[in-house]
């Protein structure tokens, strides 16, 4: 226990240039700390999802075009998903402050309104150009995606022609699929399958089992993964070929078109009760099927518009699968079976 | 010495509450707790079965390699380049799961430059990606032990001439023997919580963490009730181990120099054409599985795309916010874990072993409460008080600081108690306590350890995704929230730009912190 055991390292401290940048890089952080963003006292609240709201979703542009029509001041709050909107609702109940929640989906809208905080939306639903019949009164559509399998075309000459065709070739190729307990397109192909299958769903999960390579827990591991040629096909949305063609001139990918039809996923907005301002957020609501909101989403969202007509799309959009006939279950069916129906897909993948 | 441990006593409360509030706050909504219906789900008794299997394994093939890794580091004090080693063995720990199961594929996928095929996916994916996460871990963890023997017993090992099979038997492995149950306890709970990789390696349902059942109640059922049940099952399983560790938990007790002669040359006795090639192999085969899957990631992320994404404000924010978290997170976690273990080697000092080996097992099993059940809590509790959006940024600073605390605790524990031992008696009898033991003995002598400490929590808490936030909006994006964002907007090469530049800056700060709190160089070398 010599003093000089000590001495060596505490000399040991770091060279001058190096404590100067430590301390630059500090004041830059603490400031960085000290100024939060400033929440703005808006004139309307919008909760969505994060990738609406993002820099390179419809958000920023639907924000400028509404403000620069009402002269009043607009904030888009961005959550996770469409399920953390609505548990975000459940935990604020009617202190939210919200005035509109966006991006909600047909599968979670019957729990959303056994919250009672949505308010009628009182809208005209005429100029809806969705394939089925709107005729809800407290949620509006403003734009809609068929999942699909999603497939490489150098690497997949001939995809099978039906989902049932998929399910019963033992030799067919292989897919990746989402997780239905935690993914919206995971629950979308469960749909799928019983709206295709019927009762006899469960066997035909065991039969694709074998071809499925893995279930991934988000859309995001899955298409990364398909794009790492881990499998021919991947779940996705009618609607992906056209990001390849027109964001990247790349006409590689398509989508396998089932003689059954296709799932179809609406994405909606509703208003709340508790708002302050149900005047303003109703005249948003009209604004959302306006021709400058609608023109927005197919390139935005990567999802076809609720309320413009087919001219209108961009010409990518008209090239892509007809997925006639439609594929829907309504939302009081899905929120009565859902657990049943993902306990009966996780035994038959289970064994 | 002082027999008192008040202030780590209070702190591991502090600690408890904060973790265990929330849970309470989610009890009384919705739903009846307790749930005793999981106790009789055949389910979740499978979901339980393969939860225990698959983190049983990942601990075993991550920590008898680490022994064999971190030996041989220990063993190697003039390796080249060994900070850089080193640094690197640390990254793993900071890259977002998405991008690791993404390497994994680039490694061993059907394309990849090992093909497994189907192979890949079930437990072996699971593996793979575990034991890279967390074998580079254990290693670390290991090292300072192995670093801490006295060079008087190196010496006495030489005079006596020791194999190395002798030198391993009473020399190393009495001074691992303390730090390895705490260690493995450490990687059970990080792979027992595992959450994406299961599911996406898994290759199906049948690979099921309780994390998902957690994830799934919480989010798609929204019955809280149920998720804390859920969790605090997770939480008594561990407790369990974590007593068993602590029972297994026998540091050394050795008086004497460890500083005096450092650069005594350790690899004296180990000299031997074989014991340099078992080395060798040691630290080249873990260096490659972390460098096959980095480099998979590196070469993904200097794609054509890297200057205009470099370049973009919203990255350059996001790596700033990034940054900012890390550090203060780390610095809470580190203080935090440091008064805690003052406490607990007083008590370990005192002849009351147990009550410290207790206190930094309370302070590590926190880590298993699902963070997301956390900040689902806290938001419940506080949202009619404040504006949830500006509570983002704490709440995320004061979880990863809640998760970074176990990683603290086992980097210091071993050497703290270690350095009790040496110095405790000559501080008391010199009356050196408080502020002057620290300046003049404490931080001198474990700088290194608390280097390690730092750097692993920043680590951690940078390549954290924010999972609490998932009910508020992140106006200000971290690097991990910017790649998942960039990913579900199908720019995969924006996104794995994103991943090089959260590697890159990981591997800098790694670094950096090791070298401002641990030192410039290795010390004695």
């Amino acid at each position: 226990m010599k003093p000089h055991t000590v001495s060596p390292k505490s000399r040991a401290i770091p060279a001058h240039g190096e404590t100067l940048q430590m301390k630059t890089l500090l004041s830059i952080l603490l400031t960085l700390a000290v100024s939060p963003a400033i929440a703005s006292a808006a004139d309307l609240t919008i909760y969505t999802y994060d990738s609406f709201a993002s820099e390179w979703g419809p958000g920023p542009r639907v924000e400028a075009a509404f403000e620069s029509r009402c002269g009043c001041d607009i904030e888009l709050v961005g959550l996770a998903d469409g399920v953390a909107l609505l548990n975000r609702l459940k935990i604020e109940g009617s202190g939210s402050d919200a005035d509109i929640v966006l991006g909600l989906d047909t599968n979670l809208t019957a729990e959303a309104r056994a919250t009672g905080l949505f308010r009628d939306h009182g809208i005209d639903t005429d100029s809806l150009t969705l394939p089925i019949d709107w005729t809800d009164s407290k949620f509006l559509p403003y734009d809609f995606g068929y999942f699909a399998f999603v497939y490489n075309t150098e690497k997949l000459s001939s995809p099978p022609k039906s989902l049932k065709a998929l399910v019963e070739d033992t030799d067919g190729p292989t897919v990746i699929i989402q997780d239905p307990r935690t993914s919206t397109p995971g629950l979308g192909l469960l749909l799928w399958f019983r709206h295709v299958f019927g009762d006899d769903a469960a066997t035909a999960w065991g039969q694709l089992a074998p071809r499925i390579v893995t279930v991934t827990k988000g859309w995001s591991e899955a298409y990364g993964m398909f794009l790492k040629n881990e499998a021919p096909m991947v779940l996705s949305y009618t609607t992906s070929p056209a990001y390849h063609q027109i964001a990247e001139q790349n006409s590689r990918f398509a989508a396998a078109r089932f003689d059954e039809g296709h799932y179809l996923q609406v994405e909606v907005a509703g208003m709340l009760e508790s708002s302050n301002n149900p005047t303003l957020a109703r005249e948003f609501l009209r604004f959302m099927l306006d021709e400058t909101f609608q023109e927005i989403i197919p390139t935005s969202n990567w999802m076809y518009p609720a309320a413009l007509p087919e001219s209108k799309l961009p010409q990518e959009f008209n090239a892509l699968i007809d997925p006639q006939p439609v594929q829907f279950f309504d939302d009081e069916t899905v929120a009565a079976n859902r657990r049943a129906w993902i306990d009966e897909w996780l035994e038959a993948l289970s064994r | 010495m002082s027999p008192s441990g008040g202030i780590g006593v209070v702190l591991a409360c502090v600690v408890v509450i904060l973790a265990l509030a929330p849970l309470v706050a989610l009890t009384g909504y919705g739903g009846t707790f307790p749930d005793t219906g999981i106790f009789a789900d055949p389910y979740l008794a499978r979901v339980l079965r393969f939860s225990l299997l698959q983190a049983s394994l990942s601990t075993l093939l991550s920590v008898l390699p680490a022994i064999l890794v971190a030996r041989a580091l220990a063993r190697r004090p003039n390796l080249p380049a060994r900070r850089l080693v080193l640094g690197l063995l640390g990254v793993p720990l900071v890259v977002p799961s998405i991008v690791v199961v993404l390497g994994v594929v680039s490694v061993f996928g059907a394309d990849g430059w090992l093909p497994l095929g189907r192979r890949l996916y079930g437990l072996t994916g699971i593996l793979i990606a575990h034991v890279f996460f967390n074998l580079p871990l254990a290693a670390r963890l290991l090292l300072p032990s192995l670093e801490q023997i006295p060079s008087a017993q190196r010496r006495l090992a030489h005079q006596l001439g020791f194999n190395s099979w002798q030198y391993w038997r009473h020399i190393e492995w009495p001074a691992l023997r303390g730090a390895l149950p705490g260690t493995a306890l450490l990687i059970f709970m990080l792979c027992l919580t595992s959450f994406a990789v299961v599911l996406t390696l898994g290759g199906g349902p049948r690979s099921t963490t309780l994390e998902v059942a957690i994830y799934q109640s919480l989010r798609f059922d929204f019955n809280p009730p149920r998720a804390v049940s859920l969790a605090l099952m997770q939480l008594g399983l561990c407790a369990m181990l974590a007593m068993l560790s602590v029972r297994l938990t026998r540091h050394r007790e050795v008086e004497g120099d460890s500083g005096g002669a450092r650069h005594f040359d350790r690899t004296l006795g180990s000299n031997t054409g074989w014991a340099r090639l078992a080395d060798g192999t040691a630290i080249g085969t873990a260096l490659a599985l972390v460098a096959g899957v980095l480099t998979a990631i590196v070469v993904d992320g200097a794609n054509t795309t890297m200057i205009s994404v470099l370049n973009r404000p919203e990255v350059l924010d996001s790596l700033f916010t990034s940054l900012f978290i890390a550090l203060i997170a780390a610095a809470m976690a580190t203080l935090c874990g440091w008064l805690i273990l003052t406490s607990s080697t007083r008590f370990a000092a005192g002849g009351r072993e147990w009550l410290g080996n207790t206190l930094e097992g309370i302070a590590t099993i926190v880590y298993v409460v699902p963070p997301l059940v956390i900040g689902t809590g806290y938001f419940l509790m506080l949202h009619r008080l404040v504006d949830l959006d500006r509570l983002t940024v704490p709440v995320v600073i004061a979880v990863n600081a809640l998760m970074g605390l176990p990683f603290v605790i086992r980097s210091l524990a071993a050497p703290m108690r270690q350095r009790a031992a040496e110095y405790g008696r000559l501080c008391t009898s010199l009356k050196i306590c408080g502020w002057q033991r620290f300046v003049l003995v404490d931080f001198p002598l474990l700088r290194r350890p608390l280097g390690l400490a730092a750097a692993l929590a920043a680590a951690l808490s940078f390549g954290d995704l924010g999972v609490v936030a998932l009910f508020a909006s992140n106006e200000q994006s971290t690097l991990p929230l910017l790649l998942y964002r960039y990913l579900s907007a199908y720019r995969v090469n924006e996104a794995a730009v994103v991943g090089l530049l959260l590697l890159g800056s990981c591997l800098m700060l790694f670094v950096l912190v090791e070298r401002v709190l641990g030192g410039p160089r290795h010390a004695g070398h």
